[in-house]
């Protein structure tokens, strides 16, 4: 047999014994224990000490049997623990109504914003993604540039998908084009029911339009439906538009009034998360109708939106390199160096593309990041309301704490306990906040223009998610209360007296985090609302109030004009008129021009306007004329362009500009006869760059070139005016429906991104104050309540009420100034770093940081007040005799 | 009757329980069957099987004195019951009565 000694010498690993122990029930315990023990003490005698040791592991893990392991018994009183959690939850959540209620209130509404944030900036990373090709498919767009002036644009010419799909047929699997005129509306008829409209959303397709992309047809074949000329695809809201119950199938739409497109299948609406959204499809080939028969050859007017998709395993870049040779090919000589093709993937359109001629406005990456940002900013701050006062509350669940030890409870079930409680306060306010984000969705998706179903709460990914964060949120948050409050020294708590909260350094640090964090928002909130002010409002060089806007593209208007114009110029409140390429201040074209002293032509911003451009805009004049009417040449022979084009020409004054010769696409054209001063002619997101006005007066232009009427009215009378204004146009162009907008409400559309943006920082930040203010309002209670007695005392020795406030509110007052201090560098970091992407922004200036302090520091100063004021009302004799 | 059935590790270790009369514990139940048998089942195994048999009633236990090797920790002695035993014989006459029907020895090996 084994001496003692000897086995002293020789044991075996002691953590396998204690894993034994902690997974093995009593039962069995002793016996296993025995087993393993004497095995060992075999092993030990035959075999090197390592060999024996590995054995005795062995054997432990072999004893992880269904059988050995603890249960029953020891569930039932697991059940039963929970139970008591449960109920002690329960009754400390009604003990202290006030506390809880800003516990779970703080949290439910941070969690709500979370989800609603959440929501959003997954349904913004879910754009386009619905194409099963959509990793393959690829935007081709055109760089046209020399030095630093042209355009970046995302579409096309008419030749070029096609010689794309045919030059580099084994790298491209399918190639689809769009076009719309770059027309903001287009008009369809149903001649059969007299119902007729200006349509926004008209696209012709070519026949591969289902091979790219998944939209569904909901009637009708996807291989055909737009193989035949003269075609049209509608979706289900616009057949019941234009058809209400009728079916639509084979029946014949009117457009433009000329041209017979008949049904041949019915789309699904299209999907919000899609970056451009359509009503019509007409089949490519019916626009050969337009254009004489063919389509259009150049290659160097690009109104096409070209998509292709990339066969499987080709690389964008084995596209991207053969792209140069491409282009000296085909391209006409005098632009093809200017140009380089890019391609740009479908799904970073709409976060990211930001090109002259995209189909509708994108939104911004960043705004993604920011709106992230905040949904963090409020989690933390609900979360560390939550933790504070949970700590808070330490104090008052001391005695049972202490009840608790001396009756045996370990520190390890206090913990349990106090995070079972932590998890199961956060749950609730999930499921609070789960509750609001369902009132509010409705509301939100109007907000953001999104249309999110409510059911996406019910999403496996989604619940899993929300569910992950309850548990973390809980976890976390009840870690630390979890730990102060088990740690309290049984003796002490229950002697009662003064009970000193270790906690106060860490909720000094909590609160000071809180309040930067607040700050900070509310900072930013300032500077977005100024920027997007200072956006809208900052003078463009150029009146954008009281223009009306009539779109008259491929409409007969260019033979009408003349009259028109007379017709309407009769009511005294139309003071000018005139015709215009793209919408004045937002969108513009681009044209070659060779200015003397250049040697080769080079793109530079264009504009087509009629007479009365520069008055009607109210656009200065800095030197020369502007287009005059009695001049027949000013036609072709004469040119205006803007102070920035003078300055890049290296001309010193406007003045020495007046009289330079122009050479347009060859020709030697005519000379500068005015210059006017520089205008936002596109969004202020762009710096201010060269620009060539020129009149365009061919009847023909309003197929192409001149997109709108524009209409300056009088303010006062806008109803009248546009009544004048329809009369005129039923007199010129009966047949056709009259529409029109206001030219500032389209400038608007420009800053979407931002007003966006600009809403939803505004709501959350206010909801974030709020939560904040809620977790101040919490902390101040529970300091006022800890101090009942001193106030008592203080009292009774002639403390007066203001000096209590002062006593109250001076730590808050320094925390929140410690706040602000933090609170400045940051913001103005970030904001500056924001602001630097716009063009035309505003200075980072002192006002928003001295207000959003002061702003903090005054509810603050409030809540806290509220509570110093209560207390200064206590009367000592109740909280001194209550020992 | 579910209660009879014996799996055959079970039926082993039913066995030699019976065949060690006073002394059958773990360790020793364990050391005869890698004697027996040339398997060496894992203690896990082994005490997996004694709790099943002892479920069904085929083998009871009870808890031996405290001595000073193992740690000074008890042992658990099993005993075959009347039930067990009778399961045994069961078994073995199925076996048995089964085997008697198989053909001659030459006839397989044909």
């Amino acid at each position: 047999m084994l001496g003692n000694e000897e086995g002293k010498r020789k044991t075996p690993p002691k953590w396998p014994d204690k894993f034994l122990g902690w997974f093995c029930h009593e039962d069995h315990l002793e016996i296993l224990r025995g087993d393993v023990y004497e095995l060992y003490e075999e092993h030990i005698e035959t075999m090197p000490k390592w060999k024996a040791d590995l054995l005795f592991i062995l054997n432990i893990l072999g004893l992880c049997r269904p059988f050995v392991f603890k249960r029953k018994s020891q569930n039932s009183i697991h059940i039963a623990m929970f139970r008591n959690y449960f109920k002690v939850t329960y009754r400390n959540f009604i003990k202290q109504k006030v506390y809880s209620m800003l516990n779970i209130s703080g949290l439910a509404i941070g969690l709500a914003c979370a989800i609603l944030i959440f929501i959003y900036i997954s349904d913004e990373l879910s754009y386009d993604k619905f194409h099963s090709k959509s990793d393959r498919i690829y935007r081709v767009l055109e760089k046209f540039e020399s030095e630093g002036v042209g355009e970046h644009s995302a579409s096309l010419p008419f030749p070029t998908g096609p010689a794309l799909k045919n030059d580099f047929g084994r790298q491209v699997e399918h190639a689809v084009r769009f076009f719309n005129f770059q027309s903001p509306s287009l008009a369809l008829a149903n001649k059969a029911a007299d119902k007729g409209f200006n349509e926004s959303s008209i696209f012709f397709a070519d026949s591969t339009f289902f091979d790219v992309f998944d939209f569904e047809l909901i009637e009708g074949d996807k291989e055909t439906a737009l193989d035949d000329p003269n075609s049209i695809l509608i979706t289900r809201s616009m057949a019941k538009k234009y058809f209400v119950d009728d079916d639509p199938m084979g029946k014949t739409l009117e457009f433009q009034g000329d041209q017979n497109l008949m049904i041949t299948g019915i789309l699904e609406d299209s999907p919000k998360n899609a970056h451009f959204q359509f009503d019509f499809i007409v089949s490519f080939s019916s626009l050969k109708a337009s254009f004489g028969g063919s389509y259009p050859t150049s290659w160097y007017w690009n109104p096409c939106w070209t998509y292709i998709v990339l066969e499987e395993n080709t690389k964008p870049s084995d596209l991207l390199g053969q792209f140069p040779d491409f282009v000296q090919k085909y391209f006409p000589d005098f632009v093809k160096d200017d140009i380089e093709l890019q391609l740009q993937p479908v799904e970073d359109i709409h976060l990211t593309s930001k090109l002259d001629y995209e189909i509708a406005a994108n939104s911004d990456m960043k705004n993604v990041y920011i709106f992230g940002m905040v949904a963090v900013f409020v989690l933390i701050i609900a979360a560390i309301n939550f933790i504070y006062l949970s700590t808070a509350r330490a104090n008052k669940r001391a005695k049972e704490v202490g009840v608790r030890k001396a009756l045996g409870s370990a520190k390890s079930q206090l913990i349990n306990q106090f995070i079972f409680e932590s998890i199961l306060l956060t749950f609730t306010s999930l499921l609070i906040g789960v509750f609001i984000v369902i009132l509010i969705l409705p509301g939100f998706n109007a907000l953001t223009e999104k249309t999110v179903p409510i059911s996406i709460l019910l999403e496996p990914l989604f619940l899993f998610n929300l569910i992950g964060a309850g548990l973390i949120i809980g976890l976390l948050s009840g870690f630390y209360p979890a730990f102060v409050l088990s740690s309290f020294k049984t003796v002490s708590v229950l002697k009662g007296g003064h009970l000193k909260i270790n906690g106060m350094n860490f909720r000094r640090i909590l609160v000071t985090a809180q309040f930067s964090i607040s700050i900070m928002l509310i900072i930013g909130t300032f500077i977005v609302l100024k920027q997007l002010d200072f956006l809208q409002s900052k003078d463009a060089g150029f009146d954008d109030e009281n223009i009306v806007m009539v779109p008259v593209i491929q409409s007969p208007m260019g033979q009408h004009y003349e009259n028109f114009k007379i017709a309407a110029l009769q009511s005294p409140h139309i003071s000018s008129m005139t015709a215009v390429e793209e919408i004045v201040g937002a969108k513009y074209q681009v044209g070659n021009y060779l200015f003397e002293g250049m040697e080769e032509s080079k793109p530079f911003p264009r504009f087509n306007v009629r007479h009365d451009f520069v008055s009607t805009m109210n656009i200065p004049l800095a030197a020369g004329r502007a287009y005059d009417q009695t001049i027949q040449t000013d036609d072709s022979l004469a040119l205006i362009v803007n102070e920035t084009l003078v300055h890049s020409m290296g001309w010193d004054t406007p003045q020495e500009a007046v009289g330079k010769r122009f050479n347009f696409r060859g020709e030697l054209k005519g000379r500068i006869v005015g210059v006017v001063e520089d205008y936002n002619f596109a969004s202020k997101h762009y710096p201010i760059a060269p620009l060539v006005i020129t009149l365009n007066t061919r009847p023909r232009a309003f197929n192409l070139f001149i997109k709108y009427v524009a209409i300056k009215i009088d303010g006062t009378q806008t109803k009248t005016a546009i009544a004048d204004l329809e009369r005129a146009w039923v007199s010129v162009l009966p047949d056709r429906p009259f529409d029109f907008f206001f030219l500032d409400d389209r400038i608007n559309d420009s800053y979407k991104s931002e007003m966006k943006l600009s809403d939803i920082t505004v709501i959350f930040s206010t909801l974030a104050i709020l939560v904040a203010c809620l977790g101040l309002f919490g902390l101040a209670t529970f300091s006022v309540e800890q101090r009942t007695k001193e106030i008592g005392v203080r009292k009774v020795l002639g403390i007066n009420t203001s000096q209590i406030m002062l006593l109250l509110s001076r730590e808050f007052m320094v925390l929140i100034g410690i706040a602000f201090l933090i609170a400045i560098p940051l913001a103005y970091y970030s904001l500056n770093e924001w602001l630097n992407d716009f063009a035309f922004r505003i200075d980072i200036q002192i006002w928003p940081f001295i207000l959003a302090g002061a702003m903090t520091f005054f509810i603050s100063a409030i809540t806290v007040a509220f509570h110093a004021l209560k207390a200064s009302y206590i009367n000592p004799t109740e909280t001194l005799k209550s020992e | 009757m579910k209660h009879t059935q014996l799996g055959e590790f079970e039926e082993l270790v039913l066995l030699v329980v019976g065949s060690l009369h006073e002394n059958a514990y773990s360790i020793s139940i364990k050391a005869e069957l890698k004697e027996k048998t040339k398997r060496n089942p894992s203690i896990g195994a082994l005490h997996s099987a004694l709790n099943r048999l002892e479920k069904k009633g085929f083998i009871t236990s009870y808890e031996g004195g405290a001595t000073t090797e193992r740690g000074g920790r008890r042992k658990r002695f099993y005993q075959i019951t009347a039930f067990g035993r009778k399961a045994l014989d069961q078994s073995y006459e199925l076996r048995s009565s089964l085997y008697h029907t198989l053909p001659n020895i030459g006839y397989a090996g044909k």
